[in-house]
């Protein structure tokens, strides 16, 4: 009786369950699987939604690789962008976690303080700092002025364009990835650093042997996340900058959208978006496997 | 030696002199859009730069309004946040239960899809999907960036809710299941009720993205009374480059939202935040 | 709850008047902020149509237009700049044969030129409505303090350099404060004007070949890194970046002594800087070569799938008549030059303002730019990031164009197959 009852119970269980997991699968299918196989055939063919596909097998990609200088700019600019900004980013964030974990009086007020430039994001965060990079009157240069430096072009300099929109990320510094890290240090055992005081180390040991490896989980997973999304830096040059000057700032996802909906070349666009998503897995895969070597899951057991 | 008292106010001081050049690093970019958007443009050319308006020119918020249908911005987009609040609300909330406090067949391998679809970039999809709303006659409305909300409402906000409601304590669902509630009455008046803090967490985050999304509505709104505040704020640069008061009152005004809710809503934004760097 | 009414209160309405009219969508890509005259007086005359104008800002413009096309909810009539072959190819324009024909339609009363851009592949799909041509306005004060006589404008470009020179000044910390003449500011390009003087073929072999190395396109890139090489890029790039629209226009600001500008300006000048005192001629030229100027066609035409066909047309030939054209030269602030010729031609025009003899006689020998109809946008993108490597001293003028034109060919190509597949799968029209 109790047996079947279960029985029941659980069958109905799975029921419901399959029932309410649909929206989401639907979506998948939709969204997500369907889509998918699309994008693989629109890769293979000439394209404009206007007028019918034309296949052309792997001409696309042939393009792409051997004939299209932009694509390898729009690369090289995206590589050179994350390798600045996400280690930049992460020890940028950690610090300030570490600087907010002291406990002084007042530093839930600082916490709050830092948080507050990472509410702006996108297009008001890119309108607001194109005028700060403003060569002739904006904040920089006339701070830098003020100093007796006179300041670069920022933006408008084909050198200083991808570390001036670095720059500008770093002021996002104390937002969810600060939160996250000081909730990961809040946790580390104070016996363990204890520990290190007994064997006479500084305030560096501490740091080196203990915080680093105690929280590497964490620092693993945003690195991985801030990698991801910097491949995918889109709003930023397309409102600031349009890919300029000299291309220094065409970024792979903008050049992607110019092919898709400037030009509608949505057969082409597809092909790169497969090659930014097979990009982003082989850096995903060396990272993963790095991660033996300095990421400690064990460590908070001991 | 040094005496400890002594040790510990000289690391006091240095400690506040860095959490304070932070903070000034952090704040004024805040103050100078402030000062730029009350300025007339005879005061903003001006070298070396004034912090205060010589004369405050409120009026630039008012030009606003007249350059472009900026209530009208205002309106779509608190239409459109709303819709997909209250669809990823719903949605991911029934997935995230299905996932966390029910059982059947596949489902662990199902929520390794959801973790995975996490990774697919959009750009992949986003031809495809374009082409999709095209057949079925959806461009230049909202239905696109506003109805698949529903369906699923997004893998992270899934991942999130499911972490909260593993919390939930199994004996109360239990013991709702033995005194004959239906799953979706337990997922109703128990589940949701005790998950108040996540599903705050989830509608300030949705209602953050969707607020400053820009890539969709460049997509998808092509009229211009369909525009959203993003969308108007972007366009405004290519029009009016170098009016940087007007564009700074335009920021000032789709910043303040956000602002709002973020001292309103702390305590949540802080949670979401810790919630989602969970370990695994 | 507060959800679903905040839902209900931020919902969009859309409510039109119900007057038994036919609404007509008209969509302008421009920055008039009022109705012209065309618009106002068809409405006017007009008691079954009614034309709902909405101006498009140029971005995106383009993305908006074949959205609304794919979405099956065009507007009726649309007014661009950009090539018609473009649009013709990507089969986003309704021909207009068949109007022409059954209302025997004068095509006459246009400028040739004009008349020649709306084709594409044996059919007609737009009318010209105005044109834009370019000319070489000067400050004359600029001109007198810099010792320069103001009724000598330059009449070569080695002339241009000479007074540019005298033009030119800097502050103390060696920033400029003034320029004699930037040739990479405005909408034109100084360099093409250069090539096309000097005899500069660069679309043959009937539209299917791109030839942008040739030696005059060489040789105006070479005079372009030579300019760069004296007033060094970094410096011009700072100084520019203090220009804006409208008052903080780097000519109209009076930042700028010399500049290629287009028909509006006179009006422009006058409105935000009344005391500006310029001059307008023809654009420099080499030695021993005639003068070229540019311009283009403002079209307007029916989008695929447009719903009021008959109306839109109708609006299409009421707006070209040579009165309707003379009276919204007379009306317009921000005017383009008519596509009428009589009218453009008309006394009463050639009055209304002093330059307008110079644009009418400018568009007898000027160009479109609208180099390779097939490739416009990918040309120029092409073309002024050859210009940039250049100027930037990357490339060698013969390197840069070499790629430029490679890039450009194989656009060019791929567009053509892609329109002869479609049109040998699909009964076009």
């Amino acid at each position: 009786m109790i047996n079947f009852g279960l029985n029941k119970l659980s069958k109905q269980q799975a029921r419901t369950g399959l029932i309410f997991m649909m929206p989401w699968f639907i979506g998948f299918l939709i969204f997500g699987l369907y889509p998918m196989v699309m994008s693989v055939y629109y890769s293979l063919c000439r394209y404009d939604v206007l007028r019918i596909p034309q296949f052309i097998g792997f001409g696309n990609y042939e393009k792409l690789i051997l004939e299209d200088p932009y694509f390898w700019t729009s690369i090289s600019n995206t590589l050179v962008y994350t390798a600045l900004r996400v280690p930049l980013c992460i020890i940028g964030s950690l610090l300030l976690a570490v600087l907010v974990n002291n406990a002084v009086r007042g530093v839930k007020f600082f916490r709050t303080v830092f948080f507050i430039p990472s509410i702006v994001t996108g297009v008001v965060l890119s309108v607001v700092w194109l005028w700060m990079f403003n060569p002739q009157f904006g904040l920089l240069n006339s701070f830098l002025a003020y100093m007796g430096i006179s300041g670069p072009l920022w933006l408008l300099d084909p050198n200083w364009s991808k570390p001036s929109m670095v720059l500008m990320s770093v002021w996002s510094i104390g937002g969810g990835r600060m939160l996250v890290f000081l909730a990961a240090l809040q946790g580390i055992p104070k016996h363990l650093y204890e520990a290190v005081d007994i064997d006479g180390g500084g305030w560096w040991a501490k740091f080196r042997n203990v915080t680093v490896p105690m929280i590497s989980p964490v620092l693993f997973l945003w690195s991985v996340l801030e990698i991801i999304f910097s491949l995918q830096v889109f709003v930023e040059a397309y409102v600031m900058t349009q890919g300029g000057p000299l291309n220094s700032t065409m970024f792979y996802n903008l050049y992607l959208y110019n092919k898709a909906f400037n030009d509608f070349e949505m057969g082409y666009a597809s092909a790169l978006a497969w090659i930014l998503m097979i990009i982003s897995l082989i850096i995903t895969i060396i990272q993963f496997r790095l991660s033996k070597n300095w990421v400690h899951y064990d460590g908070g057991a001991k | 030696m040094i005496n400890p008292k002594a040790k510990t106010a000289v690391k006091n001081t240095l400690i506040y002199l860095t959490l304070t050049t932070f903070a000034l690093f952090f704040v004024i970019p805040f103050l100078w859009i402030l000062s730029t958007s009350l300025k007339g443009n005879e005061q903003i050319f001006v070298i070396p730069p004034q912090w205060i308006p010589s004369t405050f020119m409120w009026d630039n918020y008012a030009k606003v309004f007249e350059r472009i249908p900026f209530l009208l911005y205002v309106k779509n987009s608190v239409f459109i946040s709303l819709i997909v609040i209250t669809g990823t609300v719903l949605s991911s909330s029934i997935v995230a239960y299905s996932f966390a406090c029910l059982n059947w067949p596949g489902r662990n391998a199902l929520f390794v899809v959801v973790l995975a679809s996490m990774m697919l970039p959009m750009q992949v999809t986003m031809i495809p999907v374009f082409v999709i709303f095209k057949e079925i006659g959806w461009l230049n409305s909202f239905k696109p960036l506003t109805l698949p909300a529903f369906l699923g409402g997004g893998a992270f906000n899934i991942f999130l809710l499911r972490q909260f409601f593993l919390s939930i304590p199994r004996d109360l669902l239990d013991s709702a299941r033995i005194d004959g509630c239906s799953e979706f009455r337990i997922y109703w008046n128990i589940v949701l009720p005790n998950a108040k803090p996540a599903l705050a967490t989830v509608s300030i985050l949705t209602f953050m993205f969707t607020w400053n999304d820009f890539l969709g509505p460049l997509i998808y709104l092509s009229d211009q009374a369909k525009g959203t505040i993003a969308l108007g704020l972007g366009m405004f640069v290519g029009q009016y480059v170098t009016e940087w008061s007007l564009l700074m009152a335009a920021s000032m005004l789709m910043m303040l939202p956000m602002l709002i809710i973020f001292f309103v809503f702390q305590k949540y934004f802080i949670q979401g935040f810790i919630m989602s760097g969970l370990k695994d | 709850m507060i959800l679903a009414m905040g839902i209900f209160l931020f919902m969009p309405s859309d409510k039109a008047p119900d007057d038994g009219k036919i609404r007509l969508k008209y969509w302008m890509v421009s920055a008039m902020l009022e109705a012209p005259f065309h618009i106002t007086e068809f409405n006017k005359t007009h008691k079954n149509i009614f034309i709902e104008r909405t101006p498009l800002p140029w971005n995106e413009h383009e993305k908006k237009i074949l959205t609304s096309i794919l979405s099956d909810n065009p507007p009726d009539l649309i007014f661009l700049v950009t090539p018609v072959a473009k649009w013709a190819t990507r089969l986003a324009l309704t021909p207009l044969d068949e109007y022409i024909k059954r209302d025997n339609f004068d095509s006459t009363i246009f400028f040739p030129a004009l008349w020649e851009e709306m084709k594409f592949k044996n059919n007609i799909y737009a009318l010209p409505l105005y044109s834009n041509s370019y000319a070489f306005f000067y400050n004359k004060r600029l001109f007198r303090e810099a010792g320069l006589d103001p009724e000598k404008p330059p009449r070569t470009w080695d002339e241009l350099l000479e007074y540019s020179a005298k033009l030119t000044k800097r502050d103390a910390k060696g920033n400029y404060t003034q320029m004699g003449f930037i040739p990479t500011y405005g909408n034109v390009h100084t360099s093409v004007i250069m090539a096309w003087e000097r005899g500069a073929q660069m679309l043959i072999n009937d539209g299917t070949k791109v030839s942008l190395a040739n030696q005059p396109t060489i040789d105006a890139f070479k005079w372009m890194a030579d300019y760069y090489e004296q007033y060094n890029v970094k410096d011009v790039s700072s100084f520019q970046a203090g220009f804006g629209f409208a008052e903080q226009q780097g000519f109209v600001a009076e930042k700028l002594a010399m500049m290629v500008l287009d028909n509006s300006f006179p009006d422009q000048i006058n409105h935000y800087n009344k005391n500006l005192e310029f001059g307008v001629a023809e654009i420099p030229t080499f030695e021993g070569f005639e003068p070229v100027s540019f311009s283009g066609s403002w079209w307007f035409a029916i989008p695929r799938g447009a719903k009021n066909k008959e109306a839109a047309w109708e609006l299409m030939k009421f707006a070209v008549q040579k009165n309707i054209q003379l009276t919204e030269a007379e009306k317009q602030r921000e005017l383009l030059f008519p596509s009428n010729s009589s009218a453009a031609n008309d006394p009463a025009f050639l009055a209304l303002n002093p330059s307008n003899k110079i644009f009418t006689n400018l568009i007898g020998h000027s160009k479109t730019p609208t180099i390779v109809p097939l490739a416009h946008d990918v040309f120029w993108r092409e073309y002024i990031g050859a210009q940039e490597r250049v100027i930037h001293k990357l490339q060698s003028p013969a390197e840069a164009l070499k790629q430029a034109e490679k890039i450009i060919q194989m656009h060019l190509d791929e567009t053509i197959e892609y329109d002869n597949y479609v049109r040998s799968k699909v009964l076009v029209n």
